[in-house]
């Protein structure tokens, strides 16, 4: 996990700012002149605080502020005002495309790649085991120091582990080091740049890079134009959401909040949950192992992009059930055609799931849990003083764990166990590193017989880029809300609307 | 616990705009620091105090009687350290 998850910087700050900026004027009915001001008010000081001129600082702004809205990254080398661009975007047809993530090229740093180097800390010592140890003769003792040759490095690590002192750091950049399914490559400046044949949209390269020079795509503005035009929106927010909005803000104020916010009902991807829980397990029952060899779960978007862009030959045991998300917005579209579904998740790839061919009739927005933070703040909502508290009563103990990593397979498992008398071996995939290393064993025929559970983020859904609490304490608010379900299994689950035979 | 050691309580708000800036990390410090001062740190999560028309003051923290707006983890963490010492 990237060691700036759940810690607050600067960074996050002007994020978050500049997706507050986008609901206060999605709110209230603005010139396109109003965003050009929104660099200004977010990077007010008359000299740059964090780079090397204020007007790099504000043209950042910018550039967010385009991604912000939905629209792509401009080009560096052609003049685009910030108001003009959004009219066209805004007047023309205002839709989120792919790239959903994007590197702010001029923001990018152009850190150092993947390579040892020799720090202070050399003592030029006699026995010097990094260059005795060295497989390709790369290290040379000079007149002060150990010195690699960069040409000969292969990056085996061996003279760090061998340094006495501690002189030899692995040098990485740290968006390439979170991407678990090697996409950033460079450009021909240097810059990160991200293979979009082979990203899966994960979103951890936003959260790792240290100069919050990779930003993705929002929907925030789009969502608060459809309720302020009056259509019935309705919203269906993901297991993790518990404890995100602070300590005090229980389940019941967060929808109360919604329906403050213009939101009509809100329901319980959890709920969705259950139904994919029980699908799942079914389809293991009848398929595994006569028809398909194992079962990969599905509610993960990046972990099934993993397997049609990496594993290919995988691609048909990762279930064709819907995910949660697609469960979860047909019963809200079957019972209002009409409606507009929002799903309010931890994800950031769940924004390209809702763009597939699929799945765009059922999900019409996607924001995430840091997305909607700042919308109630835009929107003057105080959490803290809304005295409602709705029910909350859509899901079981297991569909409400599935936002935990094994939560999923946990689910499944137990419907297997319970209707089934099954218990198949089952393997989680925890973080997109090692995702893609449990589909290659898969492919391998070594998990052939088990149910196979993915998840991009480490830690699971409470892991996602949207979240604004840390994995941990994420986790252990989804466990306490899954303990208040009234439901142990998904079987039991009354708004399923399921005989009650089995 | 020996005797003569001081309690120090803090106050942090739990509100939309602080929530949104920083207080949630500021309360992950807080309540790591108070597992290493056992019974020398007391927290309180608060409602909104109205101090955050300008989300610039956000967030807001009390230590003991000291108010603290645009808070930051380092700056209240030496507030209560000092207090502790």
């Amino acid at each position: 996990m990237s060691k700036l998850k759940g810690v607050y910087t600067d960074i996050v700050k002007i994020r978050r700012m500049v997706f507050a900026e986008l609901a206060r004027l999605a709110l209230k009915n603005t010139e396109c002149e109003e965003f050009d001001k929104i660099p200004y008010r977010i990077i007010d000081t008359e000299e740059a605080t964090y780079r090397s001129s204020i007007f790099k600082e504000r043209a950042i702004v910018a550039a967010r502020v385009r991604m912000g809205l939905g629209m792509n990254y401009e080009t560096n080398q052609e003049h685009k005002l910030l108001s003009e661009g959004i009219r066209n975007f805004l007047k023309n047809d205002n839709q989120l495309k792919e790239p959903l993530v994007n590197v702010i090229r001029f923001a990018c740093e152009k850190c150092p790649t993947n390579a040892h180097f020799v720090t202070d800390n050399c003592r030029k010592c006699l026995a010097h085991p990094c260059s005795i140890v060295c497989p390709v003769d790369a290290i040379t003792i000079e007149e002060h120091a150990a010195v690699i040759d960069q040409e000969k490095c292969i990056n085996c690590g061996k003279c760090k582990e061998a340094c006495p002192y501690e002189a030899i750091v692995n040098y990485e950049r740290p968006c390439a080091a979170a991407c678990g399914v090697d996409a950033i490559e460079n450009d021909e400046y240097n810059r990160a740049k991200i293979n979009h044949d082979k990203c899966v949209s994960c979103g951890q390269c936003i959260i790792a890079c240290p100069f919050g020079a990779i930003a993705d795509k929002s929907m925030i503005f789009q969502l608060l134009k459809s309720i302020e035009n009056g259509e019935d929106v309705r919203a269906i927010i993901a297991p993790s959401f518990v404890g995100q909005f602070g300590p005090l803000v229980s389940a019941g104020k967060i929808v109360a909040a919604l329906k403050k916010l213009g939101i009509k009902e809100v329901r319980e991807v959890s709920l969705g949950a259950d139904f994919a829980s029980l699908h799942e397990a079914e389809l293991f029952a009848e398929d595994i192992p006569e028809k398909q060899s194992y079962l990969g779960t599905s509610c993960c978007p990046s972990w099934t992009y993993v397997a049609e862009k990496h594993v290919p030959e995988v691609k048909d045991n990762i279930s064709e059930s819907s995910s949660p998300m697609i469960f979860a917005a047909q019963s809200v579209k079957e019972n209002s055609q009409n409606s507009k579904v929002v799903f309010i998740g931890p994800c950031v790839s769940k924004k390209l799931e809702a763009l597939s061919a699929r799945v765009k009739d059922e999900v019409d927005y996607v924001i995430t849990f840091e997305e909607l933070a700042a919308i109630f703040v835009a929107a003057d909502i105080e959490l803290t003083k809304i005295d409602a508290e709705e029910e909350m009563t859509d899901a079981s103990y297991y569909g409400r764990a599935y936002a935990n990593a094994g939560g999923v397979a946990e689910a499944i498992r137990q419907n297997l166990n319970e209707k089934y008398l099954l218990d198949p071996p089952v393997i989680k995939a925890d973080g997109l590193a090692e995702c893609k290393k449990t589909l290659i064993k898969a492919k391998a025929g070594i998990l052939d017989g088990y149910l196979v559970e993915g998840m991009a983020c480490e830690g699971g859904c409470v892991g996602g880029p949207g979240t604004l609490l840390a994995t941990n304490r994420g986790a252990k608010y989804v466990n306490k809300f899954a303990e208040e379900s009234p439901y142990k299994f998904a079987f039991e689950n009354d708004k399923l609307g399921l005989e009650k035979n089995s | 616990m020996g005797g003569g050691e001081k309690l120090v309580k803090v106050e942090i708000c739990a509100g939309s705009h602080c929530s949104l800036v920083g207080a949630l990390n500021i309360l992950e410090t807080l309540e790591e620091l108070q597992t290493e001062y056992p019974g020398q740190i007391q927290i309180e999560k608060v409602e909104c105090m109205d101090m955050c028309d300008d989300i610039k003051n956000a967030p807001v923290i009390r230590v003991d009687d000291d108010l603290i707006t645009s808070a930051q983890t380092q700056m209240v963490i030496s507030k209560v350290m000092e207090r502790i010492k």
